[in-house]
């Protein structure tokens, strides 16, 4: 009897630890989705079609990257930012196809959340720049979803 | 209290210099904080005193700033050219992101753009594919028509196609949506259930590793709603409404990704690689004008594609 219950304590604190271990061996890009889509649920009240589709990856501290996207001037967009790395800090930019920064001053950054709010003054390409300006994760994983009306 | 609330808020939208907060040379742009987050700092369960409520206030106010001043200011100019680390997925705007711009400038009569005949069934799965994102862009048109009936229709046409290219599992309770949104006219939950139904689709051909047909699928859309955009700019022509057309990247995507899919031997997707070589001349103007005649002839190419797309060969 005793024999059995060091087999079952043995198999089983390997899969208590996989237990306590699943956020850190599954947390994806889908989870820093889920952040980027809580940091725009209060636009939706205020008539935003947030987009079932999204851009997202992986960063290193410091690091950046360019998503290109089409915009259409007379439509006020949002684009949000989020991971789920709790301690890391992103930010978001956005540059129209010539360079110059093209946000609203309303954009703000909260640790893992950020926002940048465009109203387009011509429709065409754009460039969102995002970025994980510090995190205590060797790589961190990001999710850009945008909203427009 | 839940996100969007309005509470009594502070405005910490403002510019200060960095000097007493941080040791930058810098300006510090101090920017707003989500609007989720107001409420909360400025809400309180009982009325303070004066002392108390000022030293609370200014401690809060200190936090707040000291949390935002570490957001640096983002350059005002930076070097595209440069940027070597772009991300090469597009996601393609839905046809109702390009109709709502459209509605800004003028109304427009949408019922006349409603699109409700079934077509033929295809056995040929990039047939099928373009199909489907043809359908569900006339879903859209439907919901600015606030045409109840096609839009339930459609969303029975969209579950039928989407079985017919192997993903119907993942459709059903979009379709289901759809319909029940349509039954009380909630056009706000039809266009995100349109959406959730193209991305659903996607998702599941791409878990399939079907990544082209759910490209095809996006095009498929795109045609349908640049040919009513032409339509309506056409008919009632405004330098803004021909401005939308400008989308000279999203159609160099496209036509990347057609010259990918060499093993789809079907001829419309050759028609319509030809067709967007057309367009590009047309749309890629850089800061000038697109004139009427540009529109008209972007119009007449997208209403022969979509012909094409519904129609037997």
């Amino acid at each position: 009897m005793k024999r059995f219950a060091k087999v079952i304590f043995r198999t089983s604190l390997p899969l208590l630890a996989l237990v306590a271990l699943q956020p850190v061996i599954f947390a994806s890009v889908d989870d820093a989705q889920s952040f980027a889509l809580q940091a725009a649920e209060p636009y939706v009240k205020q008539g935003f079609q947030v987009r079932e589709d999204y851009w997202g990856g992986d960063l290193g501290s410091g690091e950046k990257k360019a998503v290109r996207q089409q915009l259409f001037k007379g439509n006020e967009y949002w684009f949000w930012l989020g991971t789920e790395v709790d301690r890391a800090k992103v930010s978001v930019h956005v540059y129209d196809s010539d360079g110059k920064l093209a946000e609203e001053p309303d954009g703000w950054e909260k640790g893992h959340f950020a926002a940048a709010h465009v109203i387009p003054k011509a429709t065409g390409s754009y460039f969102i720049i995002v970025s994980v300006e510090e995190s205590p994760e060797e790589r961190t994983h990001w999710a850009l979803v945008y909203g427009f009306r | 209290m839940r996100p969007g609330q309005r509470g009594g808020s502070i405005n910490v939208s403002q510019i200060v210099l960095s000097s007493d907060l941080c040791t930058a040379a810098v300006p510090v742009k101090v920017r707003s904080i989500n609007p989720e987050y107001e409420p909360e700092i400025n809400s309180r369960k009982c009325q303070m005193i004066p002392f108390t409520r000022h030293l609370k206030l200014g401690i809060g106010l200190l936090c707040g700033l000291a949390m935002c001043a570490g957001a640096a200011q983002a350059p005002q100019h930076i070097d595209i050219k440069q940027l070597s680390t772009t991300v090469e997925d597009v996601v393609v705007p839905l046809p109702n992101e390009i109709f709502g711009a459209l509605n800004k400038l003028g109304a427009v009569n949408w019922k006349q753009h409603v699109r409700s005949d079934k077509g033929p069934n295809f056995t040929e799965r990039p047939r099928i594919a373009l199909l489907l994102g043809t359908v569900i862009a006339d879903g859209f048109i439907a919901v600015q028509a606030e045409d109840s009936a096609t839009v339930k229709e459609i969303g029975q046409r969209v579950l039928a196609l989407a079985k017919g290219i192997g993903v119907g599992n993942s459709i059903t309770p979009h379709a289901k949506a759809i319909v029940e949104a349509a039954d009380k006219r909630n056009w706000e939950n039809v266009r995100q259930e349109l959406d959730r139904t193209q991305n659903s689709v996607q998702q599941a051909m791409n878990e399939v590793h079907d990544e082209k047909l759910s490209q095809l699928v996006s095009l498929g859309g795109w045609l349908r709603g640049t040919e009513v955009l032409t339509s309506v700019v056409k008919e009632h022509f405004s330098s803004d409404g021909a401005e939308l057309l400008h989308q000279p990247d999203l159609l160099s995507y496209f036509l990347t990704r057609l010259k990918a899919m060499p093993e789809f031997n079907v001829p419309i997707i050759r028609q319509i690689q030809d067709a967007l070589g057309e367009v590009k001349p047309l749309i890629d103007v850089g800061n000038r004008r697109i004139p009427p005649e540009s529109v008209k002839k972007v119009n007449e190419i997208t209403t022969r594609l979509g012909h094409g797309i519904v129609t037997r060969d």
